[in-house]
C-alpha cells in the first residue's frame, strides 16, 4: 500500500524522524523538507530535543543479582549423586535377595515362609527371633546330651535296641541344625539390610556437611568478587580523575 | 558458546537455575537502566530490577516464547514500576546521580573531556530528567523504550497495548513537550542549527 505524504503529518514526521517508515516515503518527505521551512525546522527541533536525551544516563549502580542454585547434587557427578528413592528401594531388595541366596546355597533349601520375609518385618521381629535362637540352643544342648548318654552305653546293649530311636533324634539333630542355619542366614540379611541403611544415613549425612561448606565457601568468593568489584570502580574512578586533571 | 537467549530460557524451564542466572547478567543492566528512567530513584530501580527477574522466574513455565524474552522483561518491568508509582501516588523523582555514570565511564576511553564539560553534562542530565517529569506516563515510556532501548514502533505498540498510529502520536507530542520545557530551563534549540 502505498501512501502519500502530507505536510504537517506528525506521525509521518516522527517515522522519518526515527527512521522507521518505507523508502519510497520517506524519499517523498526528504523532497518535501527541502521546500518546507515548517516541516523542516519541526524535524530539526525534535532531532536537538533527541541528541538532548542523549546525556540522561542512569548511575552506574553494582546490581550481580543471582538466584540461588537451590542444590548441589544436580551438578555432582552421577556416581557421587545420591540415588533417589526408588533406587534405593531397589537397592536393599537385591543386598536383601544376595544374602538370601547365599544362605540358600549354604544349607538345604529355605522355607518359603522364611524366603517371603520382608526385611522391614525381619526387622521388628529381631527381638523374637534371640529369643527363638537361646531356645533353639537350650534345646539342642539338652537333645546333644541326650545322644551323648545314649553313646556311652554299651555296644551290645545298643546292638540290642531298634534302630528307630536313633534315626529319630539324629532326623531332629538334622532338622534343629537346619533350622540354626536358617537363622543365622536371616540374622545374615538382617544385618547386611541394616549395614546398607547405615551406610546411606552416614552418606546423606556427609553430603550435607560438604553442600553446607561448599556453600560458606561460595558466600566468602561472592562477597571477594564484590570487594574486587568495588575496588576496580575505585581505580577506574581514580584513572578518570586523574585524566580529567590533566 | 554463547546462548541465545532462546536457549537459555529453554534450559531454565527445565530447572537449570544457572542459565537464568546468565540471563539476568545479560538483562539486568537494561532493565535497570529502565526501571531507573521511569522511576527515577536508583534504590528504587534495583529493587524494581531484582523483582522483575523475580516474576519472571516465577513465570517462567507459562511463557510459551510468543514473544521476545526482553519484551517479555520489559513488560514485566514496566507493569512493576506503574504498580509502584500508584504504590508511591507520585511522579517519577530526579535524582541527581552521584556516581559515576555510564556516559562518564564512557568517556574514559575517549578524548578526555574537561570538567567544565562534565560538570555541564550532569547538569544537563538533570534537567532532562526533570523536564521529562512533566510529560505523560505514556509519553515518557513510549520515548524511553524508544530512545534507550532501541524498540520499534511496533514492539512499542504491543508493550503499551495501543496501535501503532497512537505510539507515533505519544513520541511527537512527548518530543515537542520535551522541547518546551528544556526551552523554558535555559537549553531551548539554538537558532544556528535551524535550518535557513
Amino acid at each position: 500500500m502505498s501512501e502519500t505524504f502530507e505536510c504537517g503529518d506528525s506521525g509521518a514526521l516522527v517515522a522519518y524522524l526515527y527512521e522507521e517508515c518505507e523508502p519510497e516515503m520517506r524519499k517523498e518527505i526528504a523532497g518535501h523538507l527541502t521546500q518546507c521551512e515548517s516541516c523542516s525546522s519541526e524535524i530539526d527541533d525534535l532531532g536537538w530535543t533527541r541528541q538532548r536525551l542523549e546525556v540522561w544516563t542512569p548511575p552506574m549502580s553494582t546490581l550481580g543479582f543471582q538466584l540461588p542454585v537451590p542444590a548441589q547434587e544436580s551438578r555432582l557427578p552421577w556416581w557421587r549423586a545420591p540415588l533417589p528413592a526408588w533406587a534405593q528401594a531397589v537397592a536393599a531388595l537385591l543386598i536383601f535377595g544376595v544374602g538370601l541366596s547365599v544362605g540358600l546355597t549354604r544349607g538345604p533349601a529355605a522355607s518359603p515362609q522364611v524366603a517371603a520375609t520382608p526385611p522391614a518385618v525381619a526387622a521388628s521381629a529381631d527381638t523374637a527371633l534371640r529369643a527363638e535362637l537361646s531356645q533353639l540352643e537350650q534345646r539342642l544342648k539338652s537333645e546333644m546330651a541326650a545322644i551323648r548318654t545314649t553313646a556311652s552305653t554299651p555296644v551290645r546293649q545298643t546292638a540290642a535296641r531298634s534302630d528307630a530311636p536313633s534315626d529319630d533324634i539324629l532326623k531332629r539333630v538334622e532338622e534343629l541344625v537346619a533350622q540354626s542355619e536358617e537363622r543365622q542366614r536371616r540374622e545374615f540379611t538382617l544385618r547386611n539390610v541394616e549395614l546398607a541403611r547405615d551406610f546411606e544415613a552416614q552418606r546423606r549425612i556427609d553430603m550435607a556437611s560438604v553442600r553446607e561448606t561448599v556453600g560458606q565457601f561460595q558466600g566468602v568468593t561472592g562477597t571477594e568478587i564484590r570487594q574486587q568489584r568495588e575496588a576496580i570502580e575505585s581505580i577506574n574512578n581514580f584513572i578518570r580523575v586523574s585524566q580529567q586533571g590533566r | 558458546m554463547t546462548r541465545t537467549d532462546e536457549e537459555l530460557v529453554a534450559r531454565s524451564r527445565s530447572g537449570d537455575v544457572d542459565s537464568f542466572n546468565q540471563l539476568i547478567v545479560r538483562w539486568e543492566r537494561p532493565i535497570y537502566a529502565l526501571a531507573y528512567r521511569v522511576l527515577g530513584r536508583e534504590e528504587d530501580a534495583r529493587d524494581v530490577c531484582q523483582d522483575t527477574f523475580l516474576r519472571a522466574y516465577r513465570a517462567l513455565p507459562g511463557f510459551k516464547g510468543q514473544a521476545k524474552f526482553s519484551s517479555w522483561l520489559y513488560r514485566i518491568a514496566l507493569n512493576l514500576c506503574r504498580d509502584w508509582m500508584r504504590r508511591q501516588q507520585r511522579a517519577p523523582v530526579s535524582q541527581m546521580p552521584e556516581d559515576v555514570d555510564a556516559a562518564e565511564l564512557r568517556s574514559a576511553t575517549e578524548p578526555a573531556e574537561s570538567i567544565e564539560d562534565l560538570v555541564a553534562r550532569r547538569e544537563l542530565s538533570a534537567i532532562v530528567a526533570d523536564a521529562m517529569k512533566s510529560l505523560t506516563e505514556e509519553q515518557r515510556t513510549a520515548i524511553i523504550l524508544k530512545e534507550y532501548h532501541g524498540m520499534t514502533f511496533q514492539e512499542i505498540a504491543d508493550m503499551q497495548g495501543c496501535p501503532l498510529s497512537t505510539v507515533k502520536t505519544r513520541l511527537y507530542q512527548g518530543l515537542s513537550q520535551l522541547r518546551k520545557q528544556l526551552e523554558r530551563r535555559g537549553h531551548g534549540v539554538p537558532a544556528l542549527v535551524k535550518r535557513i
